[in-house]
């Protein structure tokens, strides 16, 4: 399965511009998502470039910082993001993320991953039986929900003016706080557990849970960012490229966005989660680094 | 700008994330050139080496003294850290600022919920790193 390359003979000017085409692409998909870049770069730095994983997750965790400021900035000028829902789900996202950090040391991460991965795969199904769906009808604004003022309003692509209600928020709040332990305890996946917890559980309008997952992921990776950077797992050499490349990627994934219709995006998220979903059972089977 | 008005939050909030990618890209970019510029021939052996038995486990300083005579010096590396280092802190300026921006809207409910999303981030970024419960 892994791909033996010499990383030594790469010159650092080459090693440096492939990072940064690669980042390109990751920033492209992870902000039109909600997931970040990490799910490209890790894969393509660890099994095609053999880059130690430590360093690889170091560098996703600036991938996601950079794929979320960079898009968010559109996102949430043109309103996409609903900045009450992302604060809101943050609390758990933020708790969690504190939590995977503790257990990190004593869970065992293999069964985990494979647990969380498991349940990213199954959550495909219900993600791909409304692939066609355009706009969820909005449930009433009642409860909790409504105390918190969580519904918005965006303009579709077609100039439509679409009003929301989200509707179930403690169950959004769990699945956030899968998302905050899964990225503390390993430093990728949150992403994913964020978009099914606003598109399943809470109703929301894809193009809503996409970029308010992508608005909060940022926070999510920077409470943990200071123990990668502290520890060196943060490498220049990586790092640079791929946060130039991101940032590229994602302002351009952020014009895409605006211009997809809610299908499209369903379904390239499908897409991702799929391939992440993979990418963490077969690591936590070890048959990736 | 009305502070008040609950669209110019969008508005600040989106600014903030803004220069703090641009300023952030521009000093990582400064790096990256110095990088190039000074690596010649040089192939990636020597950085990419992790080392599992020591902290930091990269080929680079990480303390914050390393750092600024790495500025000074002009050292690649220290400039992609500086870079890195307003990356990060772009989304935590804008937990910050949103906390400000509800306050001054008079809405306690949200500015107490970016008031514990703060908290529970400084708390993760700048004290677990202290604790041994959480040194992995």
């Amino acid at each position: 399965m892994r791909v033996e390359t010499d990383h030594a003979r790469l010159l650092v000017v080459e090693f440096v511009i492939l990072v940064f085409l690669v980042s390109i692409f990751a920033g492209i998909f992870g902000s039109i998502v909600g997931l970040g870049g990490g799910v490209v770069v890790i894969p393509v730095l660890t099994i095609l470039l053999g880059v130690d994983i430590h360093f690889a997750i170091g560098a996703s965790i600036v991938a996601i910082i950079g794929t979320s400021s960079g898009a968010a900035s559109t996102y949430v000028r043109d309103k996409v993001t609903n900045l009450r829902v992302g604060m809101f789900l943050e609390l758990a996202s933020a708790s969690g993320a504190i939590v995977g950090a503790a257990v990190a040391a004593y869970a065992n991460a293999p069964a985990l991953g494979l647990l969380f991965g498991v349940i990213l795969l199954i959550t495909v199904v219900p993600t791909l039986t409304r692939v066609g769906e355009d706009i969820p009808a909005s449930p009433e604004l009642k409860g909790l929900a409504k105390r918190l003022g969580l519904k918005g309003s965006y303009t579709e692509t077609d100039g439509r003016q679409v009003e929301y209600n989200a509707t179930r928020p403690v169950s959004g709040l769990a699945g956030t706080a899968c998302a905050g332990v899964l990225s503390g305890m390993l430093g990728i996946g949150g992403g994913g557990f964020k978009v099914i917890s606003m598109d399943l559980a809470m109703k929301l309008p894809m193009k809503v849970s996409t970029t308010t997952s992508n608005f909060m992921i940022g926070v999510t990776a920077a409470a943990s960012a200071g123990i990668y950077f502290a520890r060196g797992d943060v490498n220049p050499l990586i790092v640079a490229p791929v946060a130039l490349g991101i940032l590229i990627g994602a302002a351009i994934g952020a014009r895409v966005l605006l211009r997809s219709r809610n299908p499209t995006i369903r379904k390239a998220f499908a897409i991702v989660l799929a391939v992440a979903a993979f990418e963490m059972i077969l690591s936590a089977l070890g048959v990736m680094p | 700008m009305n502070l008040k008005d609950p669209e110019s939050m969008n508005e600040v909030i989106g600014n903030v994330l803004r220069y703090g990618v641009i300023l952030s890209a521009a000093v990582v970019l400064f790096g990256a050139l110095l990088l190039t510029a000074s690596s010649g021939s040089s192939d990636t052996s020597g950085i990419l080496t992790y080392n599992p038995n020591q902290v930091p486990h990269g080929n680079y300083d990480v303390s914050f003294q390393g750092l600024v005579n790495g500025l000074v010096g002009f050292s690649a590396y220290s400039w992609i850290e500086l870079g890195v280092i307003f990356l990060i802190a772009t989304p935590v300026s804008r937990v910050l600022i949103s906390v400000l921006l509800f306050a001054a809207e008079r809405d306690r409910l949200y500015m107490a919920v970016t008031a514990v999303v703060l908290a529970l981030l400084l708390f993760s970024m700048l004290v677990t790193p202290f604790i041994p419960l959480f040194k992995a």
